[in-house]
């Protein structure tokens, strides 16, 4: 077989060969190829872009001054980052660990003791808090768990770690249960059978059992954890104070690596900002460790339960006497009991949120905040939805096509395990851990130079980046799950892989799409780290797409940081994210609701179908 | 903490069930049921699909309560304790009456773990007591000269068939009195079935066994008393060697000798 191939192949002129290159079905596989390579290309260009701009500051500073300093005084030209580091670090571990407890707590419950009725609530509101734009959990830090430290603590301020600590660990909770939530459901349910026939109790067969047969996933669970605490920019920059100095209290004004990009860019200059790029490109690295680390523990999914403590077990000629059977089990009631409270305490936690952000938004809600004409001495949310408008149409109109290209690419062209592909999921997975302020400036270095100002399209560049890996992730799902029976059947006809693909395939995958759609707009419109760099921040509408334009989210940044006293927009902005969040919530809830009926439908379609053409054969018959 | 006591069986009857009837939802699936479990005998329960033996086996210790909708009327006794009595201590319930599931179903710990989770469940912390119950198990279990070096091991890591007698080695680590068998080996090579097969005939002289099975040769081969079920109803019940030479019954008859099912 194989020396006839050969054979055929040297018969085949070079002419043969380009004449083959250039179908419509190998033109097609070299641009999804292209798209998918598109990730490879994007995370270099980031690491490459952020480095090459970050060399000057290490040069001048000297690399280790600069990681090891303790000093950072931008005017006396001193750039010292380890306090920034530790703070990091600290903050990070803190928030992960009070975060994944009540996480997992979250999702024990949501998959073993919720009551039927409220399954459904609970999992979407979990959904929510995942979706609720950094930006509002700054607003509540800020306004409501700030006094109540100060009342508590009796100090003037109460900006620091425990206060960015607490609401960081509320930001990454639903990530980790979500996570933790789809691994649980994913244990065998005869795990769970064999464990209550040999006389144990649901609590324990769920801590005992269930957990630890889950934890592979809970551990990529919290690694993802991890770099979305280390990556969380505007929420921690609004609440750490802004100050420079060890972590030696949990109450005093201190900086993270991401506040202090945030906070110090926009009035960068020189050096100041080479060295704030090269502190991005240290977050880059712990980004891209993680990422490595999550990696690890994906691929190395070994089997579950492998003992790591091995201890020589002596074969005795004992007698072996009946030993004494008691009732254990109090520590997983116990256990069980925390769930409970641990789920009021979450669901508590979003309603003050969403209430919040309501009662203070909604009466400023008013025709002229929103409609009427915007000035810089009194702006008013119109051009926010003008820019947050275009923003996701033109990210969404380079973003889809290159992402469902790719995922088609992945699940339609590649050959399984092959290196290639797998070397570009570890890209989009790595993109996706990319945190928005990295990507902010990605697209101030390479897209606003590019421009010359920073613009709505600079932002929408960058917008496509961030969301890409949701989009082509979200497609790959659904276009593995359509049946191979479809492919055949239309190979079977005769039809061609291209023709197959977008005719039979990609139609299937439309919930797919439609969830990636979504999804993107959320993120667009929740995002403001990598938005107020490269779309710019203006109070003025935007009158052509090189113009700056601020989104929603941008705005709320804009009206804190610049303490202008029309904070009450910012209100009514927050106000309309929340809605907006919600009713993308609810859509895609209905969106899967009516899709899974439709695929539960199918079948008995199709009989109608069949039953029609009888109907009409008959009918033929009779005249 | 609570003793845990075996169940008081004196007499020839394990389990008696009387006047049992079950149903899932509106569906009846078992339509009053009289049988005694003969003590240290293998009681094997025939039939073709959906006849309800393998619900009348889950109901013996009480794995039914995880379906919903079912509902169980009549008495159900293990030794003297009526099983679905309000006060009924389901730990004590499923120690005492252990249960091998069609699939093997060994949990994601090491096969040591496997064996010691029953045990450990029941308090026992002492690891030389739990090496010498994880010893003793996979002996009775007949595959210690197997796994001994591997105990440290993924069970998943083992064979089908190796799994499925994992499982039973697991029951017996809480010293069952009655072993509930359903179909465990029908997802089985006939070599590991041969083996199982073996192993329940060494059990049984000191345990009494339930087994469902669909393979009457199974049932001929190794079982003392068999049951014939056929929509959700008992239809005979006798010595195996009477069941599949004279039976009473003529459906038995004609399911015996292939006639139907």
């Amino acid at each position: 077989m194989a020396e006839i191939m050969t054979e055929e192949k040297e018969k085949r002129s070079f002419k043969d060969i380009i004449a083959a290159a250039f179908t419509k079905e190998s033109f097609a596989k070299g641009v999804f190829t292209a798209f998918a390579a598109f990730s490879i290309l994007a995370v270099f260009a980031i690491i490459f872009y952020i480095l090459y701009d970050s060399i000057p500051a290490f040069r001048e500073i000297g690399f280790f001054n600069f990681i090891f300093g303790d000093i950072w005084n931008p005017k006396a030209g001193e750039y010292g980052i380890l306090p920034m580091i530790l703070t990091t670090l600290l903050l990070t571990v803190l928030s992960v660990v009070i975060g994944s407890v009540f996480a997992i707590f979250t999702a024990v419950f949501i998959v073993y003791y919720c009551p039927k009725c409220i399954k459904k609530v609970y999992t979407q509101m979990v959904n929510l808090l995942a979706g609720i734009p950094s930006i509002i959990y700054a607003y509540f830090g800020f306004e409501m768990i700030k006094p109540i430290i100060e009342d508590m603590s009796g100090r003037t301020f109460g900006y620091g770690i425990l206060l960015s600590m607490i609401i960081l660990s509320i930001m990454i909770l639903p990530t980790i249960a979500s996570i933790t939530k789809n691994s649980l459901e994913s244990v065998p349910a005869q795990y769970y059978e064999g464990s209550l026939a040999l006389g144990n109790t649901k609590n324990q067969t769920v801590f005992k059992v269930m957990l630890p047969a889950a934890k592979n996933g809970i551990l990529a669970a919290i690694i993802l954890g991890i770099g979305r605490a280390v990556g969380e920019t505007m929420a921690v920059q609004f609440l750490l104070g802004g100050a420079v100095s060890y972590p030696t209290d949990f109450i005093i004004p201190i900086s993270s690596l991401t506040s202090k990009i945030a906070q110090e860019f926009g009035e960068s200059g020189g050096l100041h900002r080479q060295a704030l790029i090269a502190v991005g490109f240290i977050l880059l690295v712990f980004i891209l460790i993680i990422n490595l680390a999550l990696w690890f523990v994906k691929r190395n999914n070994a089997v579950a339960g492998n003992s790591f403590f091995t201890r020589k077990i002596k074969e005795s000629d004992i007698e072996h006497t009946a030993p004494n059977y008691k009732r254990t089990g109090t520590i997983q009631d116990a256990l069980r009991i925390i769930c409970y409270v641990v789920a009021v305490i979450v669901a508590a936690a979003l309603m003050s949120i969403v209430l919040y952000t309501l009662i203070k938004g909604l009466p400023e809600v008013t025709w002229h905040n929103m409609f009427g004409k915007s000035f810089n001495s009194k702006p008013t949310l119109a051009p926010a939805f003008v820019s947050t408008s275009v923003i996701i149409l033109i990210s969404l109109a380079i973003a889809l096509p290159l992402g469902i290209g790719a995922a088609i690419y992945l699940n339609e062209y590649s050959r399984r395990g092959s290196k290639f592909v797998s070397t570009i999921r570890l890209f989009i997975d790595t993109l996706a851990g990319v945190p928005s302020i990295l990507f902010g400036l990605f697209g101030y270095i390479f897209f606003v130079k590019l421009f010359g100002s920073a613009n709505l399209l600079a932002g929408s560049f960058t917008i496509v980046l961030m969301i890409l890996p949701t989009v082509i992730r979200s497609t790959e799902q659904s276009l593995s799950e359509v049946p191979d029976s479809m492919r055949e059947a239309s190979y079977a006809l005769g039809a061609g892989k291209l023709r197959t693909v977008f005719v039979v395939v990609l139609p299937q995958a439309l919930p797919g799409i439609i969830t990636a759609i979504i999804l993107s707009i959320g993120r667009i419109v929740g995002e403001s780290a990598a938005l107020i760099y490269t779309a710019g921040s203006s109070f003025l509408m935007p009158n052509s797409l090189v113009s700056p334009g601020s989104t929603f989210a941008v705005f709320m940044y804009n009206l804190q940081a610049e303490g202008l006293d029309t904070k009450f927009l910012a209100y009514a902005a927050g106000a309309i994210l929340i809605i907006f969040v919600l009713f993308l919530n609810i859509l895609i809830m209905l969106l899967e609701n009516y899709f899974n009926n439709k695929a539960a439908n199918r079948k008995g379609k199709i009989r109608t179908y069949i039953d029609k053409l009888r109907k009409r054969e008959a009918k033929n018959e009779e005249n | 903490m609570k003793k845990i006591e075996n169940f008081n069986i004196t007499g020839d009857v394990a389990i008696s069930v009387k006047e049992m009837n079950l149903h899932y939802g509106t569906f009846h699936a078992l339509k009053s049921i009289y049988m005694d479990f003969p003590v240290n005998q293998l009681t094997a329960m025939i039939g073709p699909s959906g006849c309800g033996k393998s619900t009348l086996i889950k109901s013996l210790n009480r794995m039914n309560d995880l379906i919903e909708g079912c509902k169980i009327t009549g008495e159900i006794k293990v030794g003297d304790t009526n099983i679905y009595d309000k006060k009924t201590d389901l730990a004590r319930l499923r120690k005492n009456v252990g249960m091998v599931f069609q699939r093997p179903n060994p949990l994601a710990m090491s096969v040591y773990d496997n064996i010691a989770y029953g045990p450990r469940t029941f308090g026992i912390r002492s690891k030389s007591d739990l090496d010498g119950i994880v010893e003793k198990s996979l002996r009775g279990a007949a595959m210690w000269n197997e796994v001994k070096d591997r105990l440290n091991k993924s069970a998943l890591g083992l064979s089908g068939g190796q799994q499925q007698r994992l499982c039973i080695a697991r029951s017996l680590a809480v010293e069952p009195q009655i072993l509930l068998m359903d179909e465990p080996t029908s997802a089985l090579d006939p070599i590991s079935t041969g083996k199982i097969e073996e192993l329940c005939t060494e059990l049984k002289k000191n345990m009494t066994i339930i087994m469902v099975t669909h393979n009457m040769q199974q049932a001929f081969r190794i079982a003392d008393k068999t049951a014939y079920f056929l929509l959700g109803e008992m239809i005979e019940m006798d010595d195996t060697k009477v069941i599949f030479s004279h039976p009473k019954n003529k459906k038995t008859d004609d399911y015996i000798n292939g006639r139907f099912g």
